[in-house]
């Protein structure tokens, strides 16, 4: 009995084995139809193999065939609340569903739980795939203080991995978290110093943070690695225009200030030519235009915050044509200058 | 032993060795037949659950050469193995194993009643190879029946061997297919339940303690062998208003209904196939396969076979309901077909089957009606088998219990009885006689039906007794007073209380005999037998009197209560005038 046993066991493995491994084939391609079919073919003959329903579940979510999945994975998860990736894809139907609640709670268990069952890659990997996972889904909802805590919580378990802390940064720039996010892609740099990815990042985190001079430091140096990335070279481009033409940065002569405010002015004057201001606002314009010299600046300091302010109103309400790399300056050292006195 | 020393018998005048004790009679001499018949039990539980684990062997391999290995069958095997396998089948069914045929149940109820328990082993083999040959090739019949009948033939097989009585013998059987059914099914309740209910019909328990030891062990060879999975996944249950009762009543409804019209046309077309001429039983299992395969081909391969892992997809909604309302049509169509004509094989998964499938659909249903109302449609799947258990299969204990067991959740017993209850009463007053006593009576038995057993009223004391209207007389005064007090009354007998306890009866005629010979002053006591006669309580059953006033002219019927208050008395003329009453209707 115990040999007709063994036969009969023997080969109901070998088959639910055999289509098992036609079914990953056919998962790995993306023929998700016809794993359906071979996962289910394997199931007939170990009907409760964990990963032979772990896989027909991943095989039927790439159908969109959710309700089904989710009944696997329901059943995978009663056996084994603990398994990374049945909660990562519980969450992901949860967050598809926009169940918020249970999605937050799978995502959760999946960043805690054993991920060495089910899972190829490493378990630290398959932990920060399922956080970055939940953090992306926490910026879609805008729950930003939230996902910036899950990212924090991230990077604290980074390795050295460039690539990794970029992804990390990145995160962190969606979260609007400029200061964790120019320490991730320094990190990075510390590991590999000329990675473009990391110098750009870099550049945008600096120059969300107002701090102009290094953030052309990073995209100048990422031109020299990366000349073809015109985007950043027209950041870098305002960025130097705000370098050249703030006149509220420190360590500014008096005159140069001046010459700096009488600039501006006098660029307002001629943008306002082909793309008129208000009355009020250009009426005020002309009124100090004839006040507008270095002399006089020089004994008057609040006519210099006079004239910058008018020229930031004009900037700022003024929206014709497209903004030259002087405007966009214009218009971030107005913000900057929020409470900074020159 | 040392043959020098044994002694010897004398036979045809030749001095002979006795012969050595026979297993059966050592067990026989150590143990008293009731508790060799405990022992007896679990072995028939141990080799029923080998049995059954073989038969489950036979019927995939018989799949996998048959069907083929995948999960998507091709159209050819489809019709040509249920088809070809028809064929053999008829040929083994009427030239080899002609007891073989039908689903199980009632051949080992016909054991019981009709043949002293005897099932003949070729029986066990025909169902074994025939029903394997019949489930794995794509015939929609199941292996639960088919494995009760090898239990009992099995059960059967030991119980002669150890030379069992007749009465025990006529409970082997059941025993048997309680085991059989446990193993096949993996559920030891049920089948106990089911045994009791459908098959023998009462509860005693003298027969209870060897049903569940024998349906335990073959539960746990079986285990041993295949595992301790369940059946099914069971989806999570949930019942989170009560109003959702009702849509579960909409299900008894629907399964009511679906259970008359199988069993309507079981009980319509299994005649006509048996009275077409004899030459077409050979080709009626093909020509049912080859109409289940096309069914296949067509569309629903599901139907085919025993179908568990399509009831374990339903249950957790991987079909659309109006899918799931095809599946259970076309099941009842392909069970119909393989049942009626004379395809070896069990109508419990079908009945399973269908009852998932229609439970699926009506919770899927309700559930596009109402999303907010009915909350969880895989429940009315599990729900669903309930419900054509009691419905078709009219078992309706066993139909609770069997989804309590099978799902481990006691959330689900108030929808189960709720909608069981309503298929049942719809079943039952659609067509009046349950589907195994309507195959029975087509096969020319009368066997009792245990629906109408479960249902008869018992007559109790309480409806054969009269009121005492005659003196009760006192064993401690005078014969001559005894006399007195007689002689005012019509009565020729008349009951005497004892002191301190007890009753005896004594005729007019023998007061006036003993007063006429000079005892008149002596007690009445003096001239009693020793012996009391018995009493009856009211509520014991009519049966039981029918015992003692043959033997006594009167029988006090006293109270539970207090011995000596008499509640009425009974008489032979008063029993048999209410037996001829409750005849007479």
């Amino acid at each position: 009995m115990s040999g007709l046993s063994r036969l009969y066991h023997e080969q109901q493995q070998a088959l639910g084995a055999r289509w098992f491994g036609r079914g990953v084939e056919d998962l790995n391609k993306r023929n998700y139809s016809r794993a359906v079919t071979e996962f289910r073919a394997a199931l007939v003959y170990s009907r409760d193999d964990y990963s032979y329903q772990l896989n027909l579940a991943q095989a039927l979510l790439g159908m969109q065939r959710t309700a089904e999945a989710s009944a696997y994975l329901a059943n995978l998860w009663d056996r084994e609340p603990d398994d990374g990736l049945v909660n990562l894809e519980l969450a992901r139907i949860a967050a598809r569903q926009g169940e918020t609640n249970a999605a937050l709670r799978y995502y959760h268990n999946a960043i805690y739980a054993t991920w060495s069952r089910s899972q190829p890659e490493d378990p630290e990997t398959a932990r920060r795939t399922a956080r970055l996972e939940l953090a992306d889904y926490l910026l879609r909802n805008n729950a930003t203080e939230q996902a910036q805590a899950e990212l924090i919580a991230l990077a604290a378990n980074l390795g050295t991995d460039p690539a990794e802390r970029v992804q990390a940064g990145d995160y962190f720039l969606r979260a609007r978290d400029y200061e964790h996010a120019l320490e991730q892609y320094r990190e990075s740099l510390k590991a590999k110093r000329r990675y473009p990815a990391a110098l750009a990042g870099a550049g945008l985190a600096a120059f969300e943070l107002g701090r102009y001079d290094v953030a052309a430091q990073y995209w100048r140096s990422e031109a020299a690695v990366n000349p073809n990335d015109t985007v950043n070279a027209a950041k870098l481009q305002v960025a130097e225009t705000v370098i050249r033409t703030d006149p509220f940065r420190a360590g500014l002569t008096s005159v140069e200030k001046g010459k700096r405010v009488i600039d501006a002015f006098n660029a307002t004057g001629r943008r306002m030519k082909f793309c008129p201001a208000n009355p009020g606002l250009q009426a005020k314009w002309e009124k100090l235009k004839p006040q507008m010299t270095s002399s006089a600046l020089r004994r008057n300091p609040d006519l210099m915050k006079e004239g910058m302010e008018v020229v930031f109103s004009i900037e700022q309400q003024s929206g014709c044509g497209s903004a030259t790399p002087e405007d966009e300056a214009m218009v971030l050292i107005a913000r900057a200058r929020q409470g900074t006195e020159p | 032993m040392n043959t020098e020393t044994m002694p010897v018998t004398e036979l045809n005048g030749q001095a002979q060795p006795p012969l050595p004790p026979t297993p059966q009679k050592i067990l026989r001499t150590v143990f008293r037949e009731e508790r060799l018949f405990l022992i007896l039990s679990v072995f028939i539980g141990i080799f029923s659950g080998l049995a059954v684990v073989c038969f489950r062997f036979a019927i995939d391999w018989c799949r996998i050469y048959l069907l083929g290995t995948g999960a998507v069958l091709t159209p050819a095997r489809m019709i040509l193995a249920p088809a070809l396998a028809g064929l053999v089948i008829s040929v083994l069914v009427l030239h080899v194993f002609p007891l073989a045929r039908g689903s199980g149940v009632n051949q080992t109820k016909a054991a019981l009643y009709i043949y002293n328990g005897t099932i003949p082993p070729r029986t066990a083999v025909g169902k074994f190879i025939t029903a394997a040959l019949a489930i794995g090739s794509g015939h929609s019949l199941g292996p639960e029946d088919p494995s009760l009948q090898i239990g009992a033939s099995l059960a059967s097989a030991l119980g002669r061997y150890m030379r069992l009585s007749r009465d025990r013998m006529r409970l082997i059987a059941p025993v048997g297919a309680a085991a059989g059914l446990a193993a096949a099914f993996n559920a030891p309740i049920s089948a106990v339940l089911f045994v009791i209910e459908e098959v023998i019909g009462r509860w005693t328990a003298g027969i209870l303690g060897s049903v569940v030891l024998s349906a335990v062990s073959s539960v746990v060879v079986m285990r041993w062998f295949l595992g301790s999975e369940s059946l099914f996944r069971i989806p999570v249950v949930e019942l989170k208003r009560p109003a959702e009762l009702i849509a579960y009543a909409v299900l008894g409804v629907v399964g009511g209904l679906a259970s008359v019209a199988f069993g309507l046309g079981i009980a319509a077309l299994r005649p006509k196939c048996r009275a077409l001429p004899q030459w077409t039983q050979y080709f009626q299992p093909a020509v049912a396969g080859a109409f289940i395969g096309l069914i296949g081909v067509l569309g629903a391969p599901q139907v085919m076979g025993a179908g568990y892992e399509y009831i374990d997809e339903a249950m957790h909604g991987q079909f659309t309901w109006q899918f799931l309302a095809i599946l259970a049509g076309l099941k009842i169509v392909a069970t119909l077909l393989s049942f009626v004509s004379g395809t070896p094989g069990g109508m419990f998964a079908p009945t399973l089957f269908i009852g998932a499938m229609l439970g699926a659909a009506v919770g899927g249903a309700e559930h596009w009606l109402l999303p907010h109302f009915v909350v969880s449609p895989g429940t009315y799947a599990l729900v669903g088998m309930g419900v054509l258990f009691a419905g078709f299969l009219r078992a309706p204990m066993t139909s609770v219990f069997m989804v309590l067991e099978v799902s481990g959740n006691y959330s689900i017993v108030l929808p189960v009885i709720v909608a069981n209850t309503f298929a049942y009463v719809i079943s039952r007053g659609l067509q009046p006689v349950a589907i195994f006593d309507v195959l029975t009576r087509q096969d020319g038995l009368v066997l009792p039906s245990t629906e109408e057993q479960r249902e008869e009223g018992i007559l109790r004391v309480e409806d054969a007794m009269r009121a005492v209207s005659d003196p009760v007389l006192d064993a401690q005064v005078t014969i001559e007073q005894s006399l007195r007090e007689a002689e005012g009354s019509e009565a020729g007998d008349f009951l005497v209380r004892m002191n301190p306890v007890g009753w005896q009866v004594i005729a007019k005629t023998q007061l006036k005999d003993s007063v006429a010979e000079g005892k008149g002053a002596s007690p009445l006591s003096s001239i009693l037998p020793l012996e009391m006669i018995p009493f009856l309580h009211p509520d014991h059953e009519l049966d039981t009197a029918l015992r003692y006033v043959d033997r006594w002219p009167l029988v006090p019927v006293v109270s539970r209560a207090d011995f000596r208050t008499l509640e009425g008395v009974i008489t032979q003329r008063g029993v048999l005038d209410r037996y001829r009453e409750f005849g007479e209707g």
